[in-house]
């Protein structure tokens, strides 16, 4: 030990250690975990192309039954990407292909014998913005059970009260089913389209920064719902706030962007997957640290 | 081109610019004001085995007088970790570093209060004359709690979690001339070269160095956590819920 000096003009030249990582919940998180629940969604190595630009690569993800899995990352780093694969929404622009393996449930979500259709019944999606039918309350919700197939006006108003309770957003709009849907607030509308999603049961929810149009008191009601409701659905989330990452989910992944020096082109990549609280506490990767710390932006 | 003969992106993010540059240099002064702060402390130690060992009565009543200051400091501390907390959300080392802030500064508040015990101390056995033995004893203790609190202070300012390692083991150093100590005091007390107050209050002394000790041992404990995010009472935890893994199978 040095007797050099005093302490408080000796420090600035002391290399900073290099950080280890060290597991702060292993209880949590090891060994002694709870049981994982099965898994939904895996992908292996998944990439997507826009034509020749590969927007996003190397994503390998297991989103599990009944939790919250949020996305996070800088502006084109491929999270809202990654989500639209899922219930394969990249189908309808020209030009995009996803190489690697996407499962749902153990079967190869892009298959030849997959229909998109019922991907997409069976994994709801909700928006940024809110995007309600210009039409009545109750027949936004009850179109797409109509188009399931049901026609029985009993059955039709049980599904209808039941969405909108799972919604939360029963008591406030009971008196008034018939009233057009855009004569809603934004978290109403928002909340209506996730009531909308629930009507045709799915198993998952996508949603695509659902409350960056909402104040803070509707981004609350989201974000409650979404816990209420998480015991029924699995839920995957993009969101640019990352505090609402934190609040929310069980599991985040943090993608970043990469940018090629010759072509001056960036692609998304997943950094680190892993559980919100090891991400928020002490994550693994350094550019995991340095993004949710705001030392990179 | 197809997608199969672009080139590797590569790896790499954007030049890091430092988003928070403001918050960020908010935690850099609070630690610099709360290492601030350990800085008196250690200044304090050897000044309080200078006053015991003088016998130096005007000194002590300064320390004693001191020591509200250094309450009003961590207060004033505590509270501008509490602003990061409420106004900042901290997360991941930015949080380990306001949480190790606020545990630090209680560490150094209590160390503060010993060195005032140790003067006290002073108070209680004025007039009474101590062999050298105690004394080159009681030096030995005070020079090595200074030693400690000192590289307590520079690991929490360097962010270095080996020189805060190797705290434990100096500390052990302390402990070892504790009970050294307090064999003297035996020796010194059956040969009736001090009376049995004297060597009360000789005994609650090496507690209040070995305290110090233990203090800033803890210091380190917090340095380690921030820059690796170990906790040292893990090894307990890791212990006792495999206690629990046993007897739930018995």
């Amino acid at each position: 030990m040095s007797e050099s000096g005093d302490p408080m003009t000796s420090y600035s030249d002391t290399a900073v250690p290099e950080r280890t990582v060290v597991d702060l919940a292993p209880a949590v998180h090891g060994e002694n975990a709870a049981p994982e629940g099965p898994t939904v969604f895996e992908t292996k190595d998944l990439a997507v192309y826009y034509g020749d630009f590969r927007a996003v690569r190397e994503v390998n993800l297991t989103i599990r039954q009944h939790e919250i899995t949020a996305f996070i990352g800088p502006s084109g780093c491929g999270k809202s990407t990654v989500l639209r694969c899922f219930d394969r929404m990249n189908d309808l622009i020209e030009g995009a292909r996803v190489e690697g393996s996407l499962t749902y449930h153990g079967i190869d979500l892009y298959g030849p014998s997959v229909d998109p259709v019922e991907v997409r019944r069976r994994i709801g999606m909700v928006f940024q913005k809110p995007n309600p039918f210009p039409k009545s309350i109750y027949d936004n919700l009850a179109f797409g059970p109509k188009l399931g197939g049901i026609k029985k006006k009993a059955a039709l108003d049980e599904i209808v009260e039941n969405s909108l309770r799972r919604a939360a957003l029963w008591d406030e709009v009971k008196g008034r089913l018939k009233a057009s849907a855009m004569s809603l607030s934004g978290g109403q509308q928002q909340r209506l389209c996730i009531a909308r999603c629930v009507a045709v049961e799915p198993e998952v929810i996508l949603m695509d920064e659902p409350c960056s149009a909402l104040d803070p008191i509707a981004t609350a009601r989201i974000e409650e719902l979404m816990q209420q409701i998480k015991a029924d659905y699995t839920i995957v989330i993009v969101t640019h706030n990352m505090q609402q990452a934190a609040r929310v989910s069980d599991r985040t992944a943090f993608f970043t962007t990469e940018i090629n020096s010759e072509s001056d082109r960036r692609t998304g990549r997943l950094v680190e997957f892993d559980h919100t609280t090891k991400i928020f506490s002490n994550p693994s990767d350094e550019r995991t640290e340095m993004y949710v710390t705001g030392r990179f932006g | 081109m197809t997608a199969a003969e672009l080139p590797d992106e590569s790896v790499g993010l954007d030049e890091p610019s430092d988003l928070r540059r403001t918050f960020h240099n908010q935690l850099d002064e609070l630690r610099d004001r709360i290492a601030k702060l350990a800085a008196r402390v250690t200044e304090s130690i050897p000044r309080a085995t200078e006053i015991l060992l003088t016998q130096d009565l005007e000194g002590a009543e300064l320390v004693v007088l001191a020591d509200d200051e250094i309450d009003a400091r961590s207060l004033e501390l505590d509270e501008a970790c509490y602003e990061l907390l409420a106004l900042q959300s901290p997360v991941a080392s930015d949080l380990r570093r306001v949480v190790a802030a606020m545990r630090i500064i209680a560490e150094i508040e209590r160390s503060a209060d010993l060195t005032v015990n140790i003067c006290k101390a002073a108070r209680r056995i004025y007039g009474h004359q101590l062999d050298p033995r105690l004394r080159g004893i009681i030096q030995k203790m005070g020079t090595q709690a200074h030693t400690l609190f000192r590289e307590a202070t520079e690991a929490y300012l360097t962010d270095d979690a080996a020189r805060a390692a190797a705290l434990d083991d100096m500390d052990s150093y302390l402990d070892d001339l504790q009970r050294e100590f307090v064999q003297a005091i035996f020796t010194s007390h059956t040969t009736e070269k001090i009376e049995l107050q004297v060597a009360v209050q000789l005994a609650v002394v090496a507690r209040f160095y070995e305290r110090i000790g233990d203090h800033a041992v803890n210091i380190g404990s917090r340095v380690r956590f921030v820059v690796t995010g170990s906790v040292p009472e893990f090894d307990g935890a890791a212990r006792y819920a495999e206690r629990q893994a046993a007897s739930d199978l018995e």
